[in-house]
């Protein structure tokens, strides 16, 4: 079934990152490795001789160390990419790579790669130690060194006293690092994470998921994690990797992926934004003269070249509101109370602009129907082509 | 707080005089054996509630075997354990492997596979009573215990791979692919992770396999003909062939003969009740 390519072009993809410093391994530390999967597709039969295209020509590059997450809605076919890499399952071709080896056709056991899955899968029948100990035993390990092998393991999670426990009689959020202890007992090339945090209540959940990014520093292992939430993905990782119905839509680092986003899709889906139509008069100096909103002003040119009709991206905490005399006149049409910040809708013209703030202590207490003058700075303003479907 | 539903309330009445009118339906017979194993042989069917005299000297006849009848009679109850423990092993080996292979290995055959099992059964058994007594006698078999042993696990195999297919899906597959990373064999999954976690179906499965043998009589009374091999079903239906046979040992037998799949079931109960497979994965 699976086509190897024999000559896979080695070509990073765009605008990838060099492995930075930080990134790398701390000394003494078993090298990392890094992870290349090339042109991959893979799609499920679904009886009667159809076949359902779940990922299609996806390409990725992880630097050995680095933490890159798959970012996307759900169903776009990243848990399929994890159980790819995994060996859980077949694809039609593509080629993956650890250190420009291939491992396509190892079977799963083999590919010392470490699953940590969203229900974490413990055995209920077993303790914590011999959940963990599961893979040494199988691979008849020494009994002496199995005890050692997991008791680090179980200290990295910082569940030293519990081996003794059965799953049962653990909280979700121990039970959690159960299987990250699992995974990491094999001293794994490289850890998949499938959305390990979904079970956890909000707190909890941020609270692990720094916990899990200092392992992952401490060990140096190179980790793909796998999540719909853009809050996690934005402070977990090096790089994140957009994903679309079975593609990457962007790969970049957090604050690229959220300030230049590639398409229209990726900036919607890291964060609220609003989409105003502009149109391109004159090009400089790197700078663009574009007309939106009634007015003309100077926007930073994207790197590629760009049709007259183009989206302005902006940013709602970007936008600020002003006395009715400052910045662009518009009228307050809907205010919504978040909590932390608060989310105003202004018409300007025909267009209804996002602005979020913090209202706490405001002397100017803005009201629906207030004349307001709306400001931002022109470099905040992203162009994307028009010609793209709303999304 | 303590205000009473009245209408929940009169609905569990309810409940409890239908359950009585069931539990004294089901009794009655039972009690019936019990009064007539405790009556003298000689009185018979005085059809009294409780006999004038009751005695436990039946039950001593019984398990001294003090009766032409009954000459054979622990000879006989052991061949009813034993055929009953090779065919639940049997059924054992065949359905818990067969289940695996359908639900956790998923070969191609294996929806036809699941639905040829149960097809078994649209053929009433007793109709088949005849070709399974030629098929045993063209192999040889007959008066033999293997050809009983050999029919109560064809019966009994399809429905216990159909049980236990059903339950298999309680049992995550993530714990199937947890245990392949990390480097187990089909085998191993099977042993390590399977097998413990489907106990409660299997102990379910093996009670049915059991029962079934326990109580079968068509099929032992047409496969085994000598005193020494027929088991204990077929040598108490030889008492309705005679007219002056001692119903008060027939009795006694029955209730005897009741007594180790009550036990059994007793014993097994704490197994069955599920939740083992509870907290092996989140949401
Ligand atoms: N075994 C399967 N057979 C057929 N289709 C499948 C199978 N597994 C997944 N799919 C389909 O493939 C697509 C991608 O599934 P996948 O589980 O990879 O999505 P996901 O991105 O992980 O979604 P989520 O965030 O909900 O977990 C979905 O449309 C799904 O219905
Ligand atoms: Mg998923």
């Amino acid at each position: 079934m699976q086509q190897t390519l024999a000559k896979a072009p080695v070509h990073a993809p765009a605008e990838s990152p060099v492995p930075t410093a930080s990134s790398a391994p701390a000394k003494g530390q078993t090298l990392a490795k890094a992870l290349s999967i090339r042109h991959l597709d893979k799609s499920y039969a679904l009886g009667g001789g159809r076949r359902l295209p779940v990922v299609t020509d996806f390409n990725l590059d992880l630097a050995p160390g680095e933490f890159v997450t798959l970012l996307g809605p759900s169903g776009c076919g990243k848990t399929t990419v994890l159980r790819t890499l995994a060996g859980l399952e077949d694809f039609e071709s593509g080629e993956i790579l650890l250190d420009s080896l291939s491992i396509a056709r190892l079977p799963a056991h083999h590919r010392k790669i470490g699953l940590v899955f969203q229900n974490y899968a413990l055995f209920p029948h077993m303790s914590v130690f011999e959940n963990v100990a599961y893979s040494l035993r199988l691979r008849r390990v020494a009994e002496a060194t199995v005890r050692s092998e997991v008791a680090s393991a179980l200290a990295a999670v910082g569940l030293e006293d519990y081996g003794p426990r059965m799953p049962g009689q653990l909280s979700g959020g121990q039970q959690q690092r159960v299987a990250v202890a699992r995974a990491l007992v094999m001293h794994p090339d490289l850890l998949l994470f499938d959305e390990p945090l979904s079970n956890l209540d909000a707190k909890l959940r941020v609270q692990v998921r720094s916990e899990l990014r200092r392992l992952q520093r401490r060990l140096g292992t190179t980790a793909l994690f796998v999540t719909h939430d853009q809050d996690e993905a934005m402070s977990l990782s090096d790089r994140i990797a957009v994903m679309k119905s079975g593609r990457i839509e962007q790969v970049g680092a957090p604050e690229e992926i959220y300030a230049r986003p590639a398409t229209l899709f990726v900036a919607q889906f890291v964060g609220k934004v609003n989409a105003l139509p502009a149109t391109i008069l004159d090009e400089a100096n790197g700078q663009v003269e574009i007309e939106m909103l009634g007015t003309r002003l100077r926007a930073p040119s994207p790197a590629t070249g760009l049709p007259r009709d183009v989206l302005a991206l902006l940013r709602p905490e970007a936008v600020t509101l002003g006395g009715p005399d400052s910045g662009l006149p518009g009228i307050v049409e809907d205010i919504e109370f978040l909590g932390d910040l608060t989310e105003y809708g202004i018409r300007v013209g025909d267009t209804l602009v996002t602005s979020v703030r913090s209202a706490l202590g405001d002397a100017w207490k803005i009201r629906e129907g207030d004349r307001v003058g709306i400001g931002f700075k022109e470099q905040t303003i992203h162009l994307l082509p028009r010609t793209e479907a709303a999304v | 707080m303590h205000e009473i539903a009245f209408k929940p309330l009169l609905r569990q009445a309810g409940l409890i005089v239908l359950g009585a009118l069931i539990l004294l339906w089901t009794l009655l017979p039972l009690y019936h054996m019990v009064i007539l194993s405790l009556t003298p042989v000689g009185e018979g069917f005085a059809g009294k509630l409780w006999p004038d005299a009751p005695t436990l000297d039946n039950y001593r006849i019984v398990l001294t075997q003090d009766n032409y009848y009954l000459s054979r009679f622990w000879l006989q109850l052991g061949n009813s354990v034993l055929v009953a423990f090779t065919s639940c092993v049997f059924v054992f080996a065949l359905s818990l492997t067969a289940s695996f292979a359908i639900t956790r290995l998923r070969p191609r055959f294996a929806g036809f596979a699941s639905h040829m099992a149960l097809i078994t059964y649209l053929v009433p058994a007793t109709f088949l009573a005849i070709p399974f007594y030629q098929v045993m006698g063209s192999y040889g078999l007959l008066g033999s215990r293997w050809a009983l042993i050999i029919t109560i696990a064809t019966f009994a195999t399809p429905y216990a791979i159909w049980v236990l297919q059903q339950n298999a899906g309680s049992v995550p597959r993530e714990l199937d692919e947890a245990a392949e990373i990390d480097g187990a064999s089909p085998w191993q999954i099977f042993r390590l992770v399977y097998l413990p976690l489907m106990v409660p179906t299997i102990v379910a499965v093996g009670a049915f396999a059991v029962m079934l043998s326990w109580n079968e009589y068509l099929y032992a009374f047409l496969l085994l003909s000598d005193e020494d091999r027929i088991t204990l079903p077929v040598m108490l239906g030889q008492f309705l062939s005679d007219d002056s046979a001692p119903w008060p040992l027939l009795m006694v037998s029955g209730v005897l003969y009741s007594l180790p799949p009550a036990i059994l079931y007793f014993l097994a109960r704490r197994y069955m009740a599920t939740g083992l497979a509870a907290g092996s994965v989140k949401g």
